[in-house]
């Protein structure tokens, strides 16, 4: 009973990193239609951002919103500077983005070096409940992902700035022509997907190494999550972290990680031929 | 406010489709734009809201040149352009398309009874779940109902039942009242006779013929006209 308790736990907390971390290319990817290949490379920069704040001697906890302010002024700089001029042509976007995450890498490397670095747990220990012991800390991740999580989605969803870019996603023709200010819209929903992979980033920062090729590992979840979760709606990137983390969770308990992986890959793919038909529909 | 269009040329990458058209639309007059399928009408109203790029000419309001400020500001300026097609989003509520013509929520219930029962009440529906009728009278009920000083109405009675044909001509003939200009770009003859102040016939992007409302033998001549 307590593994399976700690199995939960385990899998809440994949949940909410997962979670998280793919808010942003929900909001990037799903919703704006922008294969952002530089999407990991925002939660390894939010993760710098978190060891800058330490290496200063402030608190861990000031990392969040600061990682927030870096990544949202860093993305929408990338928005005006780059993704505006080329967000109609798909394919040109994956490699510009793909050169960028390259640059990012190493505009990072040359300043931070190669070294592996690290943040200090801010809650050490572990706390006892449901009958197991559990790192307080990643009952703190659980809790500040969701609340970030379900805030964003709130603001995208309920907000007169959410229906905004809900409408230029639907139609930016028409979008124009009723007064929306699309290039303002693109631009804060860019920056906003940016800050929350900053945080995402900050979150993470003490639970592993942070180096320059840290934010690869973060961004073939995040496309898992989206694409489980389904294109064009937001709220999917919860249901497909809790299908992925699940999954995940599950196979790693029966199996190990490397299947787990796989499982994961089979599901992205098998919900990918399930869309088959409503996706070709909504193009026509 | 006065819009206006000076020798303004447009078209289809390199197909042109506007030859240098020239005419203006002052505010309290409705000016009937006819003319016969792929006369360049819908690519007219497309150009004058700014999604389609002028070749050539100037696009004029109350003076200040507008040919190149992008749709967004135009509509802020007072433009607003019923379409022909793809007028809604069909993915949003109807709600939330009356959100997005920038009309309160307090006024939402008035502006979906203009046409009636049919579309009350049906604030949380889908746009795209309407008809197509039902649709037409969204799009002509948001335009009317938002603070745009000029209207740009591309076949608002496209598909809709004769008494609602009636229902937008007298909400045309209020907005005419409240001072407002309207381009009716509309193939029903009968209606554009009823309201509009002036005619302007359009002919393969070129206008072949103008009118005024009350002048003899205009609707012969342009029943003439759209039956060429």
């Amino acid at each position: 009973m307590d593994a399976l308790t700690l199995e939960l736990l385990n899998g809440l907390s994949l949940f909410a990193t997962l979670a998280i971390v793919a808010l942003g290319l929900g909001i990037v990817f799903g919703l704006m239609g922008i294969i952002n290949l530089a999407h990991g490379e925002f939660v390894m920069i939010g993760a710098y951002v978190a060891y800058v704040t330490h290496a200063n001697g402030l608190s861990h906890w000031l990392s969040l919103p600061l990682a927030a302010v870096v990544l949202f002024v860093l993305g929408a700089c990338i928005e005006v500077g780059l993704i505006r001029r080329i967000h109609r042509r798909p394919e040109v976007t994956i490699l510009a983005t793909f050169g960028l995450s390259i640059c990012l890498r190493q505009a990072v490397e040359l300043i931070f070096t190669k070294d592996f670095r690290g943040v200090p747990n801010p809650v050490p220990g572990a706390t006892r409940a449901f009958g197991v012991l559990f790192p307080t800390y990643r009952y703190v991740l659980i809790g500040i992902a969701v609340v970030v999580v379900v805030a964003t989605l709130l603001a995208f969803t309920r907000s007169r700035f959410g229906l905004t870019v809900r409408a230029i996603v639907a139609d930016r023709d028409l979008a124009d022509a009723s007064g929306v200010r699309t290039g303002i819209a693109n631009f804060c929903a860019f920056g906003i997907g940016a800050a929350t992979a900053g945080i995402a980033g900050a979150l993470v920062a003490p639970l592993g190494a942070i180096e320059p090729q840290a934010g690869l590992a973060y961004l073939p979840g995040a496309f898992l999550v989206v694409i489980v979760g389904g294109f064009n709606r937001l709220w999917g990137v919860i249901a497909g972290a809790l299908v992925v983390a699940a999954v995940q969770t599950g196979v790693i308990h029966f199996y190990d990680a490397v299947w787990a992986q796989i499982a994961a890959l089979a599901l992205a793919v098998l919900m990918l031929q399930l869309r088959r038909v409503p996706v070709e529909g909504a193009t026509a | 406010m006065r819009f206006e269009a000076h020798g303004l040329r447009s078209g289809y990458g390199s197909v042109p489709v506007l030859h240098g058209i020239s005419f203006g639309v002052a505010q309290g007059e409705i000016v009937a734009l006819v003319g016969r399928n792929g006369a360049g009408k819908t690519t007219l109203v497309r150009t004058m809201i700014g999604l389609l790029r002028a070749t050539g000419g100037q696009i004029r309001l109350d003076g200040a040149d507008i040919t190149r400020v992008p749709p967004s500001r135009r509509v802020r300026a007072g433009l607003r352009a019923a379409f022909q097609e793809r007028s809604l989003f069909s993915q949003l509520s109807v709600g939330d398309n009356l959100r997005l013509s920038g009309l309160p929520a307090a006024e939402h219930g008035r502006v979906l009874a203009m046409f009636g029962e049919s579309l009350a009440g049906r604030e949380a529906q889908r746009a795209g779940t309407l008809s197509g009728g039902e649709q037409k009278m969204l799009t002509a009920a948001s335009a009317l109902a938002s603070t745009a000083s000029i209207l740009l109405m591309d076949e608002p009675t496209e598909g809709l039942q004769p008494s609602n044909v009636e229902l937008l001509g007298d909400a045309l003939a209020v907005a005419r009242q409240e001072g407002r200009g309207v381009l009716l770009v509309e193939q029903h003859l009968a209606l554009a006779l009823r309201l509009a102040d002036r005619f302007i016939v359009l002919e393969k992007g070129e206008i072949v013929d103008t009118g005024t409302a009350g002048e003899a033998g205009l609707a012969d001549r342009l029943s003439g006209r759209l039956a060429l």
